[in-house]
């Protein structure tokens, strides 16, 4: 079984801030980490892999550096990266970011179970994952918490509204995973840090998959962001307090205050 | 195997970071320093292979190790500091404890003591210091008798006592300096040997999560094959050959110390609104208790890195070195704590945030592996030499240096490194002449001049080379005006510090000093440094956010 799990470095938004002014990041000695959730779709996959044996691989697509997180998914026990990195790539918007992997997935060719972290912390679109499979012409199902296969088939645990789906299929499929609110990374260990040394990373340029140029990076990107800006503080609340009565009294005179009712 | 790169290191450190975050919390360290405790199941997962094993780190490879250079090595210290410095320091002991056989043990006793270690995840303390042999291990009592049968010698016997011993009470192996037949040797004792006992723990200042504790040795018995290198009298060149090396690894201690408490007080300033505003945009409080530390932090850490990169080449010696990464590191450290207390005022003095534990725990790294006056000595030694040797040329010449660098760098500082680096000299040549060097204060304070200069030079190079230092979270720019900041204030101390001890003994007129040292020129660079500095604050701040 061969499973291809898509992995993205992001600036670690617990420590970003926006500049106020400008409503741009302050990027300035913010480290980079692997998003949480395909990180958290990674150890899903490396448990497959833990009962089935089956290869697992990480695909990025980022500028060079972005080799930190396909050593750290390596040193966790993933069997090969390949990294997309070329500055054609550059300004990519979901949309040339999925047909961009979905080329390098075809290059791959051989794969059964695709896994993507539901959305990267610092676009937050949910996007790509589902794009890639449409690119690919493969079902998806998005937004898990639990994948697990035999190789045959898959069987997930979707969140819906209010609950839980199990649902079954066939391979291949593209399955999203969504991390749980209390989700702790795991990390390496010192020796698996070493050992990652040695597996294999591909570098790919666009020159290498078959791609229509056009379609990739800015060029290829239908999306135009109109503004950024950080949302308005809500003003602090009003305190009402005293009996029921009492309560409801002062609240029907500030509705009236404030011109609510008449 | 390859080296371990820069990526590999770097996620190391994330694993350790994270490891910590999940594991101790201030409360945890808070409590394990009212107990006075040492957290062995920390220390235990920190070496489990499958968790973390730090200490393969400094195993050399073909016993199961990572034979962990010189610069991951500094890097996990200073990293670990962050955490806590007694958690810090009893892993240290164990890369301290297994230096004497990583320097001399045979193939074979690297064979059997470094998989046990490795594999058996085995704590180890280092037993050199005595009542009376703390930095002058000549002085050392303890005594190994050799045991003889059939005229060949089968085993010593080792008897004697050591203080304050970093993991004394709770390591499993002990490399113990003893002075044999043959002079001062290095032995291997195992925990459990028939009259080898361990004191209690001491009641210490800081590091409370580090064990402490002496050790007492009645004619305990070890085979021959335990002394290391199987030849006695090696003892204190074993010793010696790796005080660059540990020294440095206390350096990224005083590194780790000191930052962790400048941005923990920095953090807390930028919520902490006075007058109308947050503590940390008003430039006094910057400039006095903030932004100076994080510079000298800045520039130790460029000349640890240094030093790091040039044992990997040299891989030992740079006793001196070692010792300047030390002194000036530690010392930095431990006043960028001491006013991280200062910065938070009522809330930096209360167990409750933890810049009061760091700045008790920090305290240390000026004590432990050589005070700062022992270091002190040494650098003035070792360069004292070196002046007599070049007949006064040996910083002339680094000026020299770096007045060619300033031509084509002229934003690193390095015309004030150079200045600082000529009045050193003249400072040199007149206490040589005047016999200055019989006052053994006069001395001291040159070890610290000295100190001054090369870590003001190394910061202005490495800035003129646009390293960015390992490590460091600031960009060039910002390391550029930290190193104008230093190679000023520097070079200002050497000439004014210099000219004190030389006019405090007298004999010398000091109008012409003045001019010799070239007070005037190193004043006229002083433009600009205020400047510099608010430049490094609104960097700081707008790298430690809230």
């Amino acid at each position: 079984m061969n499973i291809i799990v898509c992995i993205k470095q992001v600036p670690d938004s617990a420590q970003v801030k926006i500049d106020p002014q400008t409503g741009s990041l302050i990027r300035a000695g913010v480290p980079s980490i692997l998003n949480p959730h395909d990180h958290f779709a990674l150890e899903k996959a490396l448990a497959i892999k833990a009962r089935t044996g089956a290869k697992v691989t990480v695909l990025s697509m980022g500028p060079d550096q972005a080799i930190a997180v396909l050593r750290l998914a390596l040193a966790l026990g993933a069997d090969e990266g390949v990294l997309l990195s070329d500055p054609t790539f550059a300004g990519a918007d979901t949309w040339a970011t999925a047909y961009t992997l979905a080329h390098a997935v075809k290059k791959i060719a051989t794969y059964d179970l695709i896994l993507c972290g539901q959305m990267a912390i610092d676009g937050d679109t949910a996007q790509t994952g589902p794009e890639m499979a449409y690119h690919l012409n493969i079902p998806q199902i998005t937004f898990c918490e639990s994948v697990d296969s035999d190789g045959q088939q898959v069987i997930v645990k979707k969140l819906i509204e209010g609950g839980h789906q199990i649902m079954e299929a066939d391979l291949p499929v593209l399955i999203t995973m969504t991390m749980p609110i209390d989700y702790a990374p795991k990390y390496p260990s010192f020796l698996a840090a070493h050992q990652a040394q040695e597996k294999p990373i591909s570098i790919w340029k666009a020159g290498d998959l078959e791609a229509d140029s056009h379609k990739l990076g800015l060029e290829g990107s239908p999306t135009r962001v109109s503004r950024i800006f950080p949302p308005a503080g809500r003003a602090k609340g009003e305190m009402i307090t005293g009996t029921a009565e009492e309560m409801a009294a002062k609240f029907v005179e500030i509705l009236k205050k404030e011109s609510f009712i008449k | 195997m390859a080296k371990n790169d820069l990526i590999t290191r770097n996620l190391m450190l994330d694993s350790l970071k994270q490891y910590a975050k999940n594991r101790i919390s201030h409360e945890f360290l808070r409590q394990q320093d009212a107990k006075n405790e040492i957290p062995l199941d920390i220390l235990k997962e920190m070496y489990d292979h499958d968790i973390l094993g730090v200490h393969l780190l400094l195993i050399p490879e073909e016993y199961g190790g990572l034979s962990g250079q010189t610069t991951e090595i500094y890097r996990v210290c200073e990293q670990l500091a962050r955490i806590d410095l007694g958690i810090a320091t009893g892993v240290f002991a164990t890369f301290l404890g297994s230096d004497p056989l990583n320097v001399g043990g045979t193939a074979e006793q690297k064979a059997k003591w470094f998989k046990k270690i490795a594999q058996e995840n085995k704590l180890v303390a280092y037993g050199a210091t005595e009542a009376d042999a703390g930095s002058d291990l000549v002085s050392l009592r303890t005594r190994a008798d050799r045991v003889e049968k059939d005229g060949k010698i089968v085993g010593y016997k080792i008897t004697g006592s050591k203080m304050w011993i970093s993991n004394g009470g709770v390591a499993d192996i002990y490399t113990v300096l003893a002075l044999a037949p043959g002079g001062p040797s290095w032995f291997i004792v195992e925990k459990g040997t028939p009259g080898f006992t361990q004191d209690a723990h001491e009641d210490k200042h800081g590091i409370r999560l580090s064990n402490t504790a002496g050790l007492a040795f009645d004619e305990v018995y070890v085979p021959a094959e335990n002394l290391i290198g199987l030849e006695e009298g090696k003892g204190l060149l074993q010793a010696q050959a790796v005080f660059g090396y540990t020294r440095l690894m206390v350096a990224a201690f005083g590194l780790g110390g000191g930052e962790e408490a400048v941005e923990t007080a920095l953090k807390y300033a930028q919520q902490r609104i006075q007058a109308g505003g947050p503590l940390s945009e008003k430039q006094g409080f910057m400039l006095k208790l903030i932004t100076p530390h994080y510079t000298r932090l800045e520039a130790a850490r460029a000349y640890i890195d240094w030093t790091a990169k040039q044992l990997e080449v040299n891989n030992h010696g740079l006793a001196t070195e070692g010792a300047i990464a030390k002194l000036y590191a530690t010392e930095s450290g431990n006043k960028a704590a001491e006013d991280a207390i200062q910065a938070m005022g009522g809330f930096g003095y209360t167990k409750e945030f933890a810049v009061e534990k760091i700045k008790r725990d920090v305290k240390i790294t000026c004590i432990y592996e050589g005070t700062s006056e022992v270091l002190e000595m040494t650098i003035f030694r070792g360069r004292w030499q070196e002046h007599l040797k070049s007949r006064g040329q040996y910083y002339i010449k680094q000026a020299e240096e770096l007045d060619a660098i300033h031509l084509q760098h002229p934003d690193v500082g390095a015309d004030s490194a150079a200045l600082g680096m000529r009045a050193l000299a003249h400072i040199l040549e007149d206490c040589r002449v005047q016999k200055l060097t019989r006052h053994q204060y006069i001395t001291f304070m040159l070890g610290d001049l000295i100190c001054e200069a090369e870590v003001a030079a190394v910061f202005a190079k490495q800035c003129a080379a646009g390293i960015v230092t390992e490590g460091s979270r600031l960009d060039l720019n910002s390391l550029k005006m930290m190193s104008r900041v230093t190679a000023r204030l520097s070079a200002f101390k050497i000439a004014t510090e210099g000219m004190r001890l030389i006019l405090g003994v007298g004999g010398v007129a000091a109008a012409e000093l003045l001019q010799a040292v070239n007070l005037t020129a190193i004043n006229e660079k002083m433009a600009g440094l205020i400047e510099d500095q608010d430049g490094v604050s609104a960097k700081l701040r707008e790298i430690f956010k809230a």
